[in-house]
């Protein structure tokens, strides 16, 4: 009955996102025209000269001779069904180019996102049960740090210790490219890459989480239920697990949630700094080429994402609290 | 110094001559190792392996490996054979004739033929690629006499075709791959199917490219290296970190910054060579305006020129790769005598300021009370942390001769529009590849036929003459090396004296390289060049 209603629920939800999908699509492009120069000024400057023909000749081949109107219509009429279009700088199907970079980027962001809910919501409970004593007072401290250092900087650091310095972890990449490993070795290898990225980023998350998760439940203890509980006779350990924690990790999930979409957008910085070969980076270089096709592609594909991931938190409330009701 | 010192100090210098007589040849020649994998960092990223329609930098660096050209060229620029083993100019320069190396195979098996230059030149070259269309403008025709000749009929001499015949400048292409479908959007366009040392495998973008040994190439024993990767590592931070940790063993076009050069050159495994870049001849410069006040006015523009001080900008932002420019031709030609300073203005004198302050008083520019004789927007070119830097400089330098400059900052493709579309800038830094010959990379910023509109690094300081376009005319199509070189020094003299740019300098490159990389670099083509003699110690 309640996956029933849970299904029920979804599908409307996807619906009613539909037209907010098409909305934002619109807007990136208008937004996007704003921009001043075009993907064929680019691809010329890039090649050093070109001839007036042969920039006609690709405008013509972009589209980019056609009315805005015009060109927002097609757009919009293609998206409709799927299709994302032609970078005509990669000179692939815009899907194609995003499905190779999607994988990268969900085994970061998936890593991250458990890593740091997980630990940042346990950091935060240990902070607030032992509250002034010295574990809150270094929790506190080490999130306060992790959180005001610099994404960039943190990652060139780990880069110079732990690659440089130490010799544990490569650089950069996401395999050894010399060696191309297949089977599990490849899986390890891939592993052994994604540590130094996912430390760099999930610091900087998991400090917030531990930060959100103190206050909470320090909230929550001095809740009336709290009383009930003690008064009935259950043990401390018992209240913050069964009663405390549940109600505590909700304000957890709702800014994970939210943060799915930065997370897309914000990863750039690690992406660049580890060469990891995410959706981020290849966004952040298509702005500065232009590549407008490819451009809105990733933001649908990131619009989609942060739909989903927003189904799916609204979805994880009614688990974890029963009397919120899906409707 | 007593005698026992110079004798010691003789020893010693005797000593280490002889280390390095002993050393030396067993470093250069070596015998080359089989096998290793070679791995480049290339920065950015290529948009596309479709040599024949983009010639973006690192395209070349790594389409170079897959497709060769018909030409190689000498450190004295001068063509060298390649897919071509002899070549003969008609003597009134309109027909040239290539004739071809036998049994060559593309990495599909099929043969390399006449017919496959024909359809490179004709159909791909002269049609998309974005210099090719200048290159072989004068080519009419390829006739195949037979499938190991070629012959290039001209409507005039065209000697700078010579010169750009390279593998990079000019890929051959397989007429059965690339013959049928749009040529614009080929699917094999990222799949290439050459004659080169490396066969093409994969390409994870935004990860790498790898190039396997070509185990049938035409030249025996050759490649030495099992494979060739390239990768792409966006932050210039951690290019120089793999470079420290050998994860990459070679990166050139400064894709090591040169402020980590000067770090990373004194590590024990790295070396760094600024050679290989002799038919790129990037120059630094300062365009103006010319059309419209203050710079429509040569004296302003000598002042600004003589304002500048080469050798502060050299040291201090460019960390001393480079030499001072004297004008629109390089240094590199000295090699082919087209370079000269002879009786060409100096514009990097000491005294600089103070000319640069009389010429300015002399062009009726007075100071203000405020000691400010002009405002201008001074536009910095979005090429990298280096040239904000350099506009900084120029602000600073030009409030000294009473220039109040304001600093614009825009990304590549506003700055594209703003200087080479709508012409809405006065003064803006800027660099510009002088390439193998003038007249491929040199006109195109002088000659009125080279203003337009929308095209890029072509005349945006929309400066011309009638003298200067005429001589550049007469060296397209003049095949005496002697009377061509005299046309272009009478160039330099008359484009430098009206200084419709400011030259700063000749921008060297950086190749930072792991000391086991060997044979490099062969020609002047550097990381554009084939690389089948390159070699990696064990």
């Amino acid at each position: 009955m309640v996956w029933q209603r849970s299904l029920s629920y979804a599908l409307r939800r996807l619906a009613q996102a539909v037209p907010t999908v098409l909305v934002i699509v619109a807007l990136n492009f208008l937004l996007l025209q704003l921009a001043p120069g075009d993907a064929a000024d680019v691809l010329a400057g890039e090649a050093g000269s070109a001839t007036p023909e042969f920039m006609a000749q690709l405008r013509q081949t972009f589209g980019l001779d056609q009315p805005l109107a015009m060109q927002l219509l097609l757009y919009v009429k293609n998206i409709v069904v799927f299709d994302l279009g032609f970078s005509f700088r990669h000179n692939m199907p815009v899907a194609q180019l995003i499905g190779s970079r999607l994988f990268p980027t969900l085994l970061l962001m998936v890593t991250v996102l458990l890593v740091a809910v997980i630990v940042g919501t346990l950091l935060g409970a240990f902070a607030a049960r032992n509250l002034n004593r010295w574990q809150d007072n270094l929790i506190s401290m080490l999130t306060v740090l992790a959180y005001a250092t610099p994404v960039f900087w943190a990652g060139l650091m780990l880069i110079v210790v732990f690659s440089i310095k130490l010799g544990w972890f490569p650089t950069s990449g996401m395999q050894q490219v010399a060696a191309f490993h297949e089977g599990f070795a490849k899986v390890r290898d891939i592993a052994h890459h994604l540590v130094l990225p996912s430390v760099t980023l999930t610091m900087f998350y998991m400090a917030l989480y531990a930060r959100l998760m103190r206050a909470s439940v320090l909230e929550q203890f001095s809740m009336d239920y709290v009383v009930t509980a003690r008064a009935k006779g259950l043990t401390e350990r018992q209240i913050a697990r069964r009663h405390v924690l549940r109600n505590a990790v909700l304000p957890v999930l709702t800014m994970a949630g939210v943060q799915v979409g930065a997370l897309l957008g914000g990863a750039v910085v690690v992406e660049t700094v580890f060469a990891w070969p995410g959706l981020g980076l290849l966004a952040y270089e298509s702005l500065f080429a232009r590549d407008l096709n490819l451009l809105l592609g990733i933001f649908f594909v990131c619009t989609c994402l942060v739909v989903v991931v927003n189904l799916v938190v609204d979805v994880a409330y009614s688990l974890l609290d029963p009397r919120i009701e899906l409707r | 110094m007593n005698a026992l010192q110079c004798l010691h100090r003789g020893l010693a210098i005797a000593a280490t001559a002889l280390v390095m007589t002993v050393s030396l040849p067993a470093l250069a020649q070596g015998n080359p190792q089989k096998g290793g994998t070679l791995v480049i960092v290339v920065q950015p990223e290529p948009p596309t392996l479709a040599s024949y329609q983009s010639t973006a930098g690192p395209v070349g660096q790594v389409a170079t490996k897959v497709y060769e050209g018909l030409l190689e060229y000498d450190f004295q620029l001068k063509p060298a054979p390649s897919l071509a083993q002899s070549w003969t100019v008609s003597p009134d320069g309109k027909t040239v004739t290539f004739k071809l190396v036998p049994n060559v195979k593309f990495h599909d098996g099929k043969p390399f033929t006449s017919a496959d230059v024909q359809f490179s030149v004709m159909e791909v070259l002269k049609k998309v690629h974005p210099r090719g269309v200048n290159t072989f403008r004068a080519v009419t025709a390829v006739d195949t006499p037979d499938p190991m000749t070629a012959v290039f009929r001209l409507s005039e001499p065209a000697p700078y075709m010579m010169m750009a015949l390279s593998s990079y400048e000019s890929p051959m292409l397989p007429k059965h791959v690339f013959g049928s479908g749009e040529i614009a959007r080929h699917p094999n366009a990222n799949q290439p199917v050459g004659t080169g040392p490396y066969k093409f495998v994969e390409w994870q973008k935004g990860q790498f490219m790898r190039f396997d040994r070509n185990p049938d190439y035409r030249k025996p024993g050759l490649p030495h290296l099992d494979r060739i990767v390239a990768r792409f590592i966006a932050d210039s931070g951690t290019r120089s970190a793999a470079m420290e940790t050998q994860e990459v063993h070679m990166g050139g076009f400064n894709a090591i910054p040169p402020v980590d050069v000067r770090r990373l050159e004194k590590l024990p495994h790295i070396d760094v060579t600024n050679k290989g870049y002799e038919m790129q001849s990037p120059i630094v410069q300062l365009d103006f305006n010319t059309t419209k006040p203050p710079f429509d006015d040569p004296k302003v523009r000598q002042a600004v020129a003589y304002a500048m001080d080469r050798k502060f900008v050299l040291d201090n932002i460019w960390f001393g790769f480079g030499r001072p420019a004297t004008g629109p031709i390089s240094s590199n030609f000295k090699a082919n005598g087209l370079y000269t300073t002879a009786d060409v203005r100096n514009y990097n004198v000491p005294n600089g300021v103070d000319l640069a302050n009389k010429l300015l008083d002399d062009a009726g520019k007075k100071r203000g009370p405020d000691g400010v004789r002009f405002e201008i927007v001074h536009d910095v070119t979005p090429y990298g942390e280096e040239w904000r830097r350099f506009g900084e400089y120029t602000q600073q330098q030009l409030a000294k001769v009473g220039i109040k400059a304001t600093l614009r900052v825009e990304d590549v493709p506003g700055w594209l529009r703003r200087v080479y579309t709508n012409y809405d800038f006065q003064l803006t830094s800027n660099w510009i590849q002088t390439l193998a010959d003038p007249s491929i990379g040199v006109h195109r910023l002088y000659h009125s036929g080279s203003i337009k509109a929308g095209t890029v690094f072509v005349n945006n300081s929309r400066w011309t003459t009638k003298e200067t376009d005429e001589l550049m005319d007469k060296a397209n199509v003049e095949l005496d090396p002697k009377k061509r070189a005299a046309l272009y020094h009478e160039l330099q003299r008359r484009v430098v004296e009206a200084s419709p740019l400011v030259f700063l300098h000749e921008l060297d490159f950086v190749t930072v390289y792991n000391k086991r990389v060997n044979g490099f670099p062969l020609s002047p083509l550097g990381l554009y060049s084939s690389m089948d003699q390159v070699w990696m110690a064990k």
